[in-house]
């Protein structure tokens, strides 16, 4: 291994570029067998059988009819001792549910599930178990499942966990300073991830040990969690996942679907594929809580923030999670006076898990709408106030600095190529249709760090293998990876073969989440392709007879400096004997008293029918500062990506509980509305702040996945209020939502 | 998953009927909604009988003494598509540019966008509601912003189609073949509201097909448009929409038929609308009393009282456009 830190990357000639995906025609021509395309000799097919009420006790399971069907080869219930399997932390940890708990406490809990030699007999025998529930008390809104008397969803009552409070500073004395306090109080719907290629596994008995094919982000946490739940060592599950259509936090961890598809593996001593439908994805496979969130603030005539107060609760669903807005509130901008108090509710409906910046978009929702309200009572450019509230550290962690911080940058560049000042000034128009443009800033919570373990093989005819454990969701981590390889050792790309996310043939890391993988892993595998280098250096100077120091590779040949001497890489004598140069890297501490942070400034300019509310995205910018710029097209695919979820949180997307059955009404990929073509406009802009963090990590790289989308919903909503001084604080803003305050010309604040 | 079922493809128009008159067929023609329902268990079919092989009822063509004669087969693309249709009437051509997506209006059949059941979450959820036969409306005390504010009870649907108001404001006849004959009604007498069957959207028996639509001759001085809102840009149905056709002479209005989408269990036609245009300049007096007269008579439910300004808003914009 290389053992002093290695010099930040100058001038480059792979990394950076605009390069197309190294998988691109294995995707897109259909020979990239993803989990979902897999077929095993003698592989079952299972379906699962789910509760169709929203709370309701299971009295009786009853398989007769469903065992005598064609086909079915096992089913499992809660009566099979093997499914006994704890599930759901409650508060402190303790499993507050099972695999098959008697008690479903939301529409689409796991009451049995089939293996069976085609889909079709699968899905009939579901049909045909007979099950007595015993239906119960239900609540589906954070709003009713907070007051009293409400059906409780979990023993200990409805509120998720004990509220999480943060303070500094002294509020009183903040508001008392503040020429101005604006309190206001917003909402964000219910969204679910609908990644393309729907969850499931595929899983494989040989002897004692298990192979799973899982649509995962995580190959090792679901590997540990899957050998946790079986009760058996590490080196005997193995999971792969070798091409994924999406994940975006929902496919994180381990699911029940994988458990059950191990469990009827090996019952059955055959292969068994589990996937979900389309609509059972909408039902448990996790969701980017509603929120609500009261906001104060107070600012004084020149700008400053003296203080703010944000009050919050999260629709968690029927088992506790994570419904963290996140750190914006406290970080993003200076002041010195801050308090959060953020709770939860518990409804009965599908956990929410983990979505492309968990509670990020949300705050943005609040904050960036209420500073936008702030700058228009003081009379300041909204980009200004911005400014003028920066702050190069981390009030929320005693001050220490980032590395890097270019939010100014962001607001400043994006600005001028959005033609913020002209786009401003100009006329909205008087007729139905009127405009505007609004921005938002923001910040991601983390940026990447160990561990991670890349090897880079070297072959002796030049060529390399580069193993990782990172898995690539659909953004081009394999791409990037493969960049950083060429950049260092010359190798074309393709002549570099890759294995990743297969927890049996590659080193540790952990999911691809968090907008950290590149930060993450590309600094190891930079590592690793040096300690090849390093290596091959020494090899060349001992047939070369010069000092090592002395020597470059280029071209896949080493060369004398100062001199006509060289040797081709396949020309290694011992090289040729051993066939391939094993290097080892791995993922360096982050640097000690500092901190970083991905940032971003959102432009939006959008249009308004006053008579019938439609609004539409005219043009988008995102200016991001997420470190170097690994590769010009995957962070433009990224950050267009982005943009596109976040037209959706703006503007289309919402959950929707039928409130008097407790079932979700919307539950498929007509009625619950991702935004189409139609929706997305073709001007969208993508400006990277291309700021190297060289002290962050020797990439100089911070992630990109979730900043391109946290101020986007935002900046649209800021831009609606400027089209038509309306302030809608629900999201998504729909023609229904708007229509009639327009029409009869009411203004908001 | 869908569930088994035979699969025929008659030749002829009579073995067609013949083989749908049976219970349990159902008739094939894009397919874009029926295997929808079918695999989400909205109801069942034990045969379902492809008419696609009809070649007769494919096709645009000028029916002789004017008008067109639009087969049912024919796929919305090439209604939205047509030279004839585009020049002589526009509401429908930008009504079926509306519908759903490129895929399915390419799939997608003006038959069959007229016949498609209805959107209700409800009626193609997991609900034994109203029109699958059941007891209850459930849009009555539920999530009822996609539901009618016309015409409803006992059931709330909205009709989905876009095509169906252009065709009943252009005062469109269907023919329709089944095992007692052929006859050709008018568009306003096909469908059906819920209180005369909460189980069905039009007047069609079992075994009948529509084989084609028939337009008059275009109105001397007519305009026409249909305007559509819609949460989404594509393959989304209407909040609400309007079809409107009026005809003038010297500034004003001497016909008009007005009927809106999206609110009702049926295109919905408002002759006080139509009335109070007739013989009037199209000036911001007559829009204003029209676009409020539209909405005179409204029932919303909980949730879609939005329907009532969007509607209005929706009849300012078209009416002012075709002034």
């Amino acid at each position: 291994m290389a053992e002093t830190t290695p010099k930040p990357w100058g001038e480059t000639t792979v990394v950076g570029r605009p390069l197309p995906r190294v998988d691109g025609y294995e995707r897109v021509s259909g020979t990239a067998v993803y989990s979902l395309d897999l077929l095993l000799p003698d592989m079952l097919h299972a379906a699962t059988l789910r509760c169709p009420h929203p709370h309701a006790r299971v009295k009786k399971v009853d398989l007769a009819k469903a065992l005598k069907m064609p086909g079915v080869r096992a089913v499992l219930s809660n009566a099979d001792p093997e499914a006994n399997i704890p599930w759901y932390a409650g508060p402190g940890g303790k499993p507050v549910s099972r695999l098959f708990d008697p008690q479903c406490r939301y529409e689409g809990e796991e009451v049995a599930v089939v293996a069976a030699e085609s889909p079709q007999q699968a899905w009939d025998a579901v049909r045909a178990i007979q099950v007595e529930y015993e239906t119960l008390p239900f609540v589906t809104n954070m709003e009713d499942a907070l007051k009293p008397g409400a059906p409780a969803v979990q023993e200990g009552g409805n509120q998720g966990a004990k509220p999480s409070i943060y303070e500094r500073g002294d509020l009183a004395k903040g508001f008392a300073e503040a020429d101005v306090v604006l309190e206001e109080t917003y909402r964000t719907s219910c969204e679910i991830h609908t990644t393309m290629e729907v969850h499931g596994s595929v899983a494989q008995w040989e002897g004692d040990r298990l192979t799973v094919w899982d649509t995962t982000q995580g190959p090792f946490a679901v590997q540990s969690a899957l050998a946790s739940v079986l009760n058996m060592p590490l080196n005997k599950v193995r999971v792969i996942m070798n091409y994924m259509g999406g994940g975006f936090g929902a496919k994180l961890g381990l699911s029940k679907y994988t458990v059950m598809a191990a469990l009827l593996a090996r019952k059955t001593a055959r292969p068994v594929k589990l996937f979900l439908t389309r609509e059972e994805t909408f039902l448990c496979t996790g969701n980017r809580p509603a929120h609500i969130m009261t906001l104060r603030a107070g600012v004084k005539k020149d700008g400053t923030l003296t203080a703010l107060q944000l009050t919050a609760t999260g629709e968690v669903g029927a088992y506790p999670g994570g419904v963290s807005l996140g750190s914006q509130l406290r970080e993003l901008y200076r002041c010195p006076n801050v308090r959060s108090e953020e709770t939860s509710a518990l409804i009965n409906a599908g956990q929410n898990r983990p979505m492309r910046a968990p509670g990020f978009p949300q705050c943005s929702w609040a904050l960036e709408q209420m500073l936008d309200a702030l700058a228009g009572k003081i009379g300041m450019d909204p980009i200004e106030l911005r400014i003028r509230n920066f702050t190069a550290v981390n009030q929320a962690q005693k001050d220490i600095p980032y590395t890097s911080a270019a939010l100014r940058e962001c607001l400043t560049e994006g600005a001028k190529a959005f033609g913020w000042k002209e786009a401003r000034a100009r006329a909205k128009g008087s007729g139905p249709w009127v405009r505007g443009v609004g921005v938002a800033g923001g910040m991601w919570g983390s940026a990447g760090g160990p561990p991670s373990t890349v090897v880079v093989s070297l072959y002796s005819d030049g060529s390399a293998l580069l193993n990782m454990g990172a898995a690539d969701i659909g953004t081009g981590t394999k791409t990037v990876m493969a960049m950083v390889v060429s950049e260092e050792l010359g190798v074309p790309l393709d002549r570099i073969r890759i294995e990743c996310s297969d927890t049996g043939t590659t080193q540790y890391s952990g999911p691809s989440g968090g907008s950290k993988t590149v930060p993450s892993d590309s600094p190891a595998v930079r590592a690793a392709a040096l300690d090849v280098k390093a290596k091959l250096l020494e090899m060349a100077a001992a047939q070369l007879k010069a000092p090592a120091g002395s020597l470059t590779l280029k071209g896949g040949e080493i060369h004398v400096e100062g001199g006509s001497q060289k040797v081709a890489i396949r020309d290694l004598t011992v090289l040729r004997q051993q066939q391939a140069l094993v290097g080892v890297g791995t993922r360096a501490p982050n640097p000690a008293g500092y901190v970083a942070r991905p940032f971003a400034a959102h432009f939006a300019e959008v249009e308004v029918n006053r008579r019938t509310g439609e609004v539409r995205v005219l043009r988008l910018l995102a200016a991001q500062d997420s470190g170097r710029v690994m590769n010009l097209l995957t962070y433009r695919n990224q950050v267009i990506g982005g943009l596109t979820m976040g037209i959706g949180f703006a503007l289309t997307e919402k959950r929707i509980m039928d409130a008097p059955s407790g079932k979700m009404a919307n539950a498929n990929w007509h009625d619950y509305k991702i935004p189409t073509a139609k929706d997305v406009p073709a001007d969208l802009a993508c400006v990277p702040v291309d700021i190297r963090d060289h002290q962050w990590n020797i990439t100089s790289t911070k992630g990109i996945g979730e900043p391109a989308t946290i101020p986007t919903a935002a900046a649209i909503a800021n831009a609606f209020y400027n089209a038509t001084g309306v302030r809608i604080r629900s999201a998504p803003i729909t023609p229904g939502s708007v229509v009639g305050l327009l029409s009869r010309g009411k203004a908001g604040g | 998953m869908l569930r088994t079922f035979s699969y025929r493809k008659p030749a002829t128009i009579k073995a067609a009927i013949a083989a749908a008159a049976r219970p349990g067929a159902r008739i094939l023609a894009g397919g874009t909604d029926l295997l929808g329902c079918l695999r989400d268990g909205v109801f069942a079919a034990d045969t379902v009988v492809s008419i696609s092989g009809l070649k007769e009822l494919r096709g645009i063509s000028a029916r002789p003494g004017g008008g067109l004669r639009i087969g049912a087969l024919t796929t919305l693309s090439e209604v939205a598509s047509d030279g004839q249709v585009l020049k002589s009437y526009p509401a429908l051509a930008q009504a079926a540019a509306a519908a759903a997506s490129p895929q399915l209006r390419n799939q997608g059949t003006l038959g069959g966008n007229i016949c498609q059941r209805p959107r209700c979450w409800y009626y193609r959820g997991d609900f034994h509601c109203l029109r699958k036969g059941g007891g209850t409306c459930f849009a009555v005390a539920g999530e009822s912003e996609h539901h009618c504010i016309f015409g409803g009870a006992p059931c709330f649907i909205v009709h989905p189609s876009d095509t169906a108001p252009a065709l009943l404001a252009l005062d469109a006849s269907v023919s329709i073949t089944g095992p007692r004959g052929t006859r050709t009604i008018p568009l306003g007498s096909f469908f059906v509201l819920p209180e005369q069957s909460a189980t069905a959207e039009n007047v069609l028996a079992p075994g009948e097909v529509v084989t084609q639509i028939l337009l008059g001759p275009p109105q001397a001085g007519a305009r026409s448009t249909y305007r559509k809102v819609r949460e989404r840009g594509a393959f989304d149905f209407a909040l609400a929409g309007a079809a409107i056709v009026v005809a003038m002479a010297d500034g004003k209005v001497t016909a008009a038929r007005v009927v809106l989408s999206g609110v009702a269990p049926v295109p919905w036609r408002v002759p006080e609308v139509e009335k109070l245009l007739t013989g009037r300049p199209l000036d911001a007096a007559t829009v204003t009393q029209a676009a409020e007269a539209a909405v005179k008579g409204a029932f919303p439910l909980s949730k879609n009282e939005f329907k009532i300004p969007l509607v209005r808003g929706i009849l300012e914009e078209t009416l002012t456009a075709l002034a």
